[in-house]
């Protein structure tokens, strides 16, 4: 017993102070667009087919990326002949749609040469997400107006999601000290935190679990799989894909699996979207 | 070779190295079980079917023995009929091809005959029939319908004041999903069924729609906690298949990997069980300390769970000499932190009373159900592919296999803390005398068609082994993942009964197995 008072007390405090403090060393690629020739080999090289490259008409090219499908694995940065993708450090990624999560960029290829310039990027910045982040900071800075109760639903991962999720509750992470709490049931809960791929095998305990929690429910995919079914696709025998194939996704969490801390800023954003629908006048 | 074999068996070949096979009639496969388990004390590491009808009008059925005798694998295969989609089982004698054969029964459609139990495993009731998804003709894409069906009759209970209690599939903890049925009496458990598949996902089958070089990044996702086991076991099969050899640089990194997954892990679920104990100040040391080897797997890998180190070939990332520096530093660390973990856990008679003589799984019920890795390991059974098929750099490194005899969950909390000990004691070995050379050897264009290889590591659960084989244009044909969890689940069904349903969370946690694994 004294040994471990005395452990707990040489212990001291290990919770940081800002979860967000900690850069991600590796995030998600990011393509400068002006030094891509759209040469498609980062594609070629992509394992869940997060980029694509097509050629819709005679003379024009195009690149999309999208984070929802992205599993991280850098195999574009190093294919890419131009050294045009770099990666970036931040964790608050989470997105309201998939379409958030994807951009494309147009290339015109000159007839004569065959060289593609880039003409035209169609990022889209998803514009609830700065000023989410921007009330997050108000949030952790202690004006936490509510408590979040969250059901976590594995409804096909790899169990990598949950290793995540079960970190944001370590002693380092600590998230209820921002009011979030994993429960048991789904009859507690605000918001379901859903992995996937759905699997076939899963879409009913999934739905049942959805049907089991109280209105107004948020609905959150977390990793890769949760967002567009990852590497094990959409629409296989066995693999429905993403969550949104069968429930309504409020917020996306990308990554695979994504750290603690996009974690954490998803159920920060996911606070949010629940706070609007109680109080949709106070939000307008 | 032994003469255990050549009796029935027109050649044995090696294929590869440290890989036999054996072509045999299926009538002959009973036969041959027997006599390379009484003889070469064979275990059963995997059995699976594979569909070669485009090329040789045929189906295959595979049995892979481990000879730790002879330090090598034995694959004896069979052709079966197409005409007479059906095989002589071996569950009846042999527990572990139980759930093997009834899989190959769900996903090729191939009767185990002589089964005890030929009942589906892999397929949920609403699966239709003749849904056989290994099946060459068997679409990737599209839905399957559903179907009304009772396939999974769950064995009733009957006599006074027993009940059944269900539990799952969708459980209070952040876990994944399996469905549990306890039979009891007031407290003590009769007997648990458990119903799995629920996160089958298909990744076999998806593998063959890969090419063959991105097939890494799938068996990364085979089971998270296991990202460097399986990437190894799928390289391995793929780099035997192309006759590539791994530069020594790469392999000592390999063995820094697999041993970092071991330590993470091995860290987590002693916290965990002492989660479930409600023993709080060990749970939340062991999770600060595993948290502490994530971010310095982080730092040193750019990546928390080690996803991405692994490359066809060899490694992704080199460990500068400063990083070896940095790893051994905090490894030190660590393992004066994770002695007074131990300690603390194993002082306290409060934990000790839940542990000791819980989960009982005997030295023979793990011998027969073929249970394999660290729960074989706490009940006595001497195995480790890391010093019996030596894989990567342990050949080259000095390390015990540590082996409880009390089948319990405090014996499988001691394998794992003794195994910590020993994994730091060959990090320490590797780092310090890292060979120099690159990092990773240049993989061919294509591989070689029609030809297989198969793969295997010891991961921190157990082993991971993936066979890997290629069609005529040199891509995949089809992989068979076999994860530990898929061998151990039955370990747990024993372990349960006569337990109070209360100690099965921190039985379940002892073992820890993989849904994911189990079910791909
Ligand atoms: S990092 Fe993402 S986009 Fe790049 S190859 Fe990997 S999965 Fe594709
Ligand atoms: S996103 Fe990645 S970590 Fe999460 S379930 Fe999918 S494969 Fe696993």
């Amino acid at each position: 017993m004294l040994g471990i008072i005395a452990k707990s007390l040489g212990t001291g405090v290990l919770t940081e102070a800002d979860p967000f403090g900690g850069r991600a060393s590796f995030g998600f690629p990011v393509v400068d667009f002006s030094r891509c020739t759209a040469c498609g080999e980062c594609a070629q090289s992509c394992p869940s087919g997060a980029i694509q490259a097509a050629t819709p008409t005679e003379g024009c090219k195009t690149l999309s990326l999208s984070y929802a499908a992205c599993i991280q694995c850098r195999a574009c940065v190093t294919a890419c002949p131009e050294k045009a993708i770099g990666v970036s450090d931040g964790v608050e990624v989470a997105a309201y749609t998939r379409e958030q999560l994807a951009q494309t960029a147009s290339f015109t290829v000159d007839p004569e040469t065959g060289r593609a310039t880039f003409s035209q990027d169609a990022v889209h910045h998803g514009p609830g997400l700065a000023e989410s982040a921007f009330r997050l900071r108000d949030r952790i800075r202690g004006r936490l107006g509510r408590s979040l109760h969250v059901r976590q639903v594995d409804a096909g991962s790899c169990n990598g999601c949950e290793l995540e999720i079960a970190a944001t509750a370590n002693p380092l992470y600590d998230l209820e000290r921002f009011g979030i709490h994993l429960v048991a049931s789904p009859r507690h809960a605000d918001v379901l935190l859903v992995t996937g791929p759905v699997t076939r095998n899963m879409e009913i305990a999934l739905r049942r679990t959805y049907d089991a929690a109280p209105e107004p429910r948020v609905v959150v995919a977390v990793g890769t799989c949760g967002c567009s079914g990852g590497i094990f696709g959409e629409g296989t025998y066995a693999a429905i894909g993403g969550v949104d194939r069968v429930l309504p996704v409020d917020v996306y969490i990308p990554g695979c699996p994504p750290r603690p801390q996009a974690i954490l800023n998803g159920l920060l954003v996911a606070m949010g979207v629940r706070e609007a629908r109680i109080l949709p006048s106070r939000e307008q | 070779m032994s003469n255990a074999l050549e009796v029935a068996a027109n050649a044995v070949r090696e294929l590869r190295p440290g890989e036999l096979v054996i072509d045999a009639s299926a009538t002959a496969l009973p036969g041959l079980a027997d006599r390379a388990i009484s003889g070469l004390d064979a275990r059963l590491m995997s059995l699976f079917a594979s569909d070669e009808r485009e090329v040789a009008g045929r189906f295959f059925l595979h049995h892979v023995w481990s000879l730790p005798q002879l330090k090598r694998f034995l694959r004896v295969i069979a052709p079966i009929d197409p005409a007479e989609p059906s095989f002589p089982s071996i569950s009846a004698k042999h527990p572990a091809a139980n759930w093997f054969e009834r899989e190959v029964m769900d996903l090729f459609g191939l009767v185990p005959t002589g089964h005890p139990n030929p009942a589906r495993v892999v397929l949920h009731d609403d699966w239709p029939e003749r849904a056989w998804a290994l099946r060459k003709d068997f679409p990737a894409q599209g839905a399957v319908a559903r179907v009304p069906g009772d396939y999974h009759p769950f064995r009733p209970v009957t006599g006074e004041g027993v009940f059944q209690v269900p539990v799952g599939p969708v459980h209070a903890g952040i876990i994944e999903p399996g469905h549990f049925r306890f039979g009891v009496a007031g407290e003590p458990v009769l007997y648990l069924q458990m119903r799995l598949f629920y996160v089958h996902k298909g990744t076999e089958k998806r593998f063959e729609h890969l090419p063959w070089r991105h097939g890494v990044f799938l068996a990364e996702s085979i089971s998270g906690d296991t990202v460097v086991g399986h990437a190894l076991a799928f390289a391995h099969a793929v780099e035997r298949l192309a006759t590539v050899t791994v530069p020594p640089r790469a392999q000592a990194l390999r063995t820094v990997l697999l041993e970092l997954e071991r330590i993470y892990n091995h860290t987590a679920d002693i916290g965990a069980v002492a989660t479930d104990v409600a023993f709080t100040v060990p749970a939340s040391r062991a999770q600060a300390l595993r948290e502490g080897l994530l971010r310095i797997q982080d730092r040193l890998f750019g990546t928390r769970l080690l996803r991405g180190t692994i490359a066809l070939g060899g490694v992704r990332h080199d460990l500068t000499s400063q990083g070896r520096q940095v790893l051994s530093a905090h490894l030190r660390v660590f393992a004066t932190e994770f002695d007074a973990l131990i300690a603390l856990l194993i002082d306290a008679g409060t934990f000790t009373d839940r542990v000791d003589g819980t989960g009982i799984l005997t030295h023979q019920a793990a011998r027969d159900l073929g249970v394999v890795g660290l729960a074989a390991r706490a009940s006595g059974v001497d195995a480790d592919l890391r010093r019996d098929h030596p894989h990567d750099g342990y050949a080259g490194v000095r390390f015990e296999v540590p082996v409880e005899d009390g089948g319990d969950v405090r014996a499988r909390l001691m394998v794992r803390a003794r195994e910590v000990e020993q994994s730091l004691l060959i990090l320490h070995q590797v780092l310090d005398a890292m060979p120099d050379s690159a990092i990773a050897a240049s993989m061919p264009e294509r591989l070689p068609a029609l030809a297989s290889a198969l793969g295997w590591a010891e991961a921190w659960r157990g082993p991971c082994t993936h066979w890997v084989a290629t069609d005529t244009r040199g891509e995949i044909a089809r992989v068979k993942v076999t994860d530990p969890s898929f061998l151990n689940w039955p370990g747990v069904i024993q372990a349960v009964p006569g337990n109070i349903i209360p100690d099965f969370p921190v039985i379940n946690k002892s073992f820890n197995l993989s849904y994911s694994g189990n079910d791909r």
